[in-house]
Parts: structure tokens; sequence; C-alpha cells
């Protein structure tokens, strides 16, 4: 097996094994029913409006599950998928671009949005991992152990709180960056990430690290996902006294 | 054993298959803090969704794109099933059409009570699409029969695409193209078949 299905495998753990969101320019029915043997089932497909499919397919046997991420890691097209539906042990925020046209252009306020965020975690003792996505970064942090999806999604509330409070005092217009936060209960089933390592299907931009100000290169980016994961993970213990140390902020 | 298609054919929901613009412009719907908004507000963009205002903002996700959601799926819910059109799904299924709901609905949040709507009526289909540009689809898909009633009705010539719609008002002032307006499903059954 490729060491890389491993490496994603093991980052995202707690996530939901058997449903994903498949994005791809690949069409038509004979594609479609390649990807729904095995029981898979579509559950609903989309045609975007910069003419990306994607495919929501669940009942995924862990079998076939190995395959897409092969085929994800080898750039055919790309897996999103799903956090568990009562704790994980990885949250994400994800900082997109929030106008309706170019919106893939790296504004002022994402730059420093996502410089704070970082800083306000690393501040707290939780260095995150930050990737370039589509519209933005996905700001990725990950624990040793499952926490409950609502004291994660609590702490993320604070922490996108604590960000907008910075982007307001430096004067710019808060509501040009859209925070959405991962996991919520909410959507849980609803929205999917995208995994760490294929490139964006429209832009073919891969999905680098962004560290220290600056964007690293393929071969770096996984080297440095694969040093992430041994060690920058943190400890419930960790996690805690970051939450309670927010929280503080706020009383 | 694998199903034999004869041809493919993709149906809209919204306006289509149901009665969504009558039931939004006629339902009366009730303040509830739990929207998030203020009463002036809330009545501002009801009467804006009512009258089929445009969104202005420059803004992706805005409080009123929220807002619109929320009030769209509960349309999606209520709108009634046309008869007739719940009859004639039932026919293309049992001729072996396959069958492709294309809606513009965002099927992330929608998707779950559209299939509930869609089970509750009786509407048998393939595969669930959210679509922007049916046409396209329609086109790369090789699916040439569109039964809708949007801006498709101008389009779909030009890109060999047969495309039925569901008589409006609105589509008083539209202009004569190759797309054929219907009062009843069963004038579509008959064309498709010719």
């Amino acid at each position: 097996m490729d060491p890389r299905i491993t490496l994603l495998k093991k980052f995202y753990s707690t996530m939901q094994k058997d449903k994903i969101k498949l994005e791809s320019n690949c069409y038509g029915f004979e594609f479609l029913n390649t990807l729904l043997s095995h029981d898979i089932k579509l559950e609903y497909g989309e045609l975007t409006s910069s003419l990306i499919h994607k495919y929501k397919l669940v009942n995924i046997p862990e079998y076939r599950m190995d395959t897409l991420l092969q085929g994800h890691i080898n750039k055919y097209y790309n897996v999103c998928l799903y956090f568990d539906e009562m704790a994980n042990n990885i949250f994400c925020f994800n900082l997109d671009n929030n106008f309706k046209e170019n919106n893939t252009a790296l504004i002022p306020e994402m730059q420093y949005a996502v410089t704070k965020l970082t800083k306000h975690l690393t501040e707290l003792g939780i260095e995150p991992l930050v990737i370039v996505s589509g519209r933005g970064y996905h700001v990725w942090c990950r624990l040793y152990e499952p926490i409950d999806n609502k004291q994660l999604h609590n702490f993320m509330l604070q922490m996108v709180a604590k960000t907008l409070e910075a982007l307001h005092i430096k004067g710019y217009n808060y509501n040009r960056v859209k925070f959405n936060m991962y996991p919520n209960n909410e959507i849980i089933n609803t929205v999917s990430l995208r995994f760490f390592g294929s490139e964006h299907v429209k832009n073919k931009i891969f999905s680098y690290v962004y560290v220290n100000s600056s964007v690293l290169g393929e071969e770096d980016s996984w080297k440095f996902f694969a040093d992430y994961l041994k060690n920058k993970t943190i400890s419930k213990e960790q996690f805690m006294q970051a939450a309670d140390k927010l929280a503080r902020y706020f009383k | 054993m694998e199903r034999i298609y004869i041809k493919t054919i993709a149906v809209d929901l919204d306006d289509t298959l149901n009665n969504f613009t009558e039931t939004l412009q006629n339902t009366t719907f009730i303040f509830d803090e739990s929207y998030g908004l203020t009463k002036e507000n809330f009545h501002k963009y009801i009467d804006k969704l009512q009258n089929n205002a445009r969104d202005e903002s420059e803004l992706l996700s805005n409080e009123f794109s929220y807002f619109r959601y929320k009030i769209h799926e509960q349309c999606y819910k209520s709108a009634k099933a046309k008869p007739d059109g719940v009859e004639f799904m039932q026919w293309l299924k049992n001729n072996n059409w396959r069958v492709l709901i294309c809606t513009y609905r965002d099927l992330r949040r929608a998707s779950d009570c559209t299939k509930k709507w869609l089970k509750d009526n009786n509407i048998p289909y393939d595969y669930l699409f959210a679509v922007n540009n049916k046409i396209i689809f329609c086109k790369v898909w090789q699916v040439n029969t569109l039964i809708d009633n949007e801006f498709n009705i101008l389009y779909g010539e030009e890109h060999g695409i047969n495309v039925y719609y569901s008589i409006m008002d609105k589509h008083k002032e539209i202009q004569k193209t190759a797309a054929k307006g219907f009062h009843k499903f069963s004038e579509v059954k008959k064309w498709i078949q010719e």
C-alpha cells in the first residue's frame, strides 16, 4: 500500500469511513457506474458553476476506500470526508474568500485572518496545520483522542470571535472572509472537507502546506504533514488547558 | 440484473413537478427569533423573496442568503406535487426511461428534504443532481430531453437539447424558440414518443 494512504488514514482516523464527496472532471453514466460498483450509492450529484462534477457517495466498503484514496493521491479526483457525528480528534477552521466574483483572489483580510488565527492558536499551545484551499485556507488541529463535537465547536467559536475582533480592530471588513468551523453538529452530514494531498480540480493547485508566511512545495508539504502528525498532535489535557485559557479571555 | 434504459430524461423540480412559486408567494411566514433577524429585516426580506428580487450583495454568504435558504426549504417541504407530473414520472419509470431529477436547489443542505418529498409523493427517479447550467449538464451527459422552466427555454435548441416547459404567467413575454410549452404532462408524453 502507498505509505501516503496510511498517513492520510491515520491523520483523518475519526472521520466517517463509509461516506465521501468526490470532486472530479469526469462525468457520464459509464463513469458513474464505475463509482457505484460494490453497492456504493449516489446520494446526489452536482455540476457546479465552475463545471466541477461532485458526487456524494455513501455505503462505501473499506477496501473501496483505499482505492479511492489512491486515486486522490494520484490526482485523478479529490476525496472529501465528513466528520464523525459524536466526537473527533481533529477540527478545522475553513477560511473562504466571501465574494461572489473573483473569489479565488488572495484578499488582504484573508492573509491577516489566517496569520492572526495561527498566532492565537499557537499562543494557546496548539500549533495548527495550515493548508491552501481553493478560496482560502483550511486550518487543522489534531488531538490524540476524540473530543465531543460540542466542546470542539465551542472552542472554535471563541477562537473565530477573537480573530474577527482582530480584523475589526485592524479596520478590515470581517464579512469579506467566511469562517466555517468543523465539526459542527448542525451540518455534520452536509459539509465535507477535502483531504490533504491532492490538487484542486479546477485550478490544479496542490493542497500545499502554508507555514511561516510561505507555501511549501509538494514534496515538502507531504514531509511537513507526516511530521505534523508525529510531533504536533496534542493531548486532551493540552486542549482543555487551551480552552480554559481562551474562555477566560471572554470573561 | 442490470436495467436496460431506452432513453434518458432530465426533469426539474420547482415549478415543474411542484408549485414552488405559488407556495412562496401565498404562504404567510411568521416571524420567529430563531431566524436571528430583527422583525423589520424579516419582513423586508420576505417581501424581497416573494417579489423575486435579486440579492444585490457582492458577498456570497450574508444575512439575506442564509434567510432565503431557510424560507425556500420550508417551501420545498410544503409545495404541492402536480398530479399529472407524478403520473408522468411513473410512466417514464414503467417505460424504462432513465430519469434524472435536475434542480437548482443546494442539495448539500436540501437533499434529505428533497428525497423525502419525492418519496412521499411517489415520484420515481434514478439520480438526483444539483446543476447550475442544465444545458451544459445535458450536453455532456448526453441527455437530449429536459423538462424545465428557466432560461434553458432560450438556449436548449443551439445545443441540441429538446426543452419542454410548464407554461406560467412569466412565459408570456418570452421570445419564440424551439422549446415547447405545455399545460399538462400528457402533452410531453406524446411529444417525447414522436
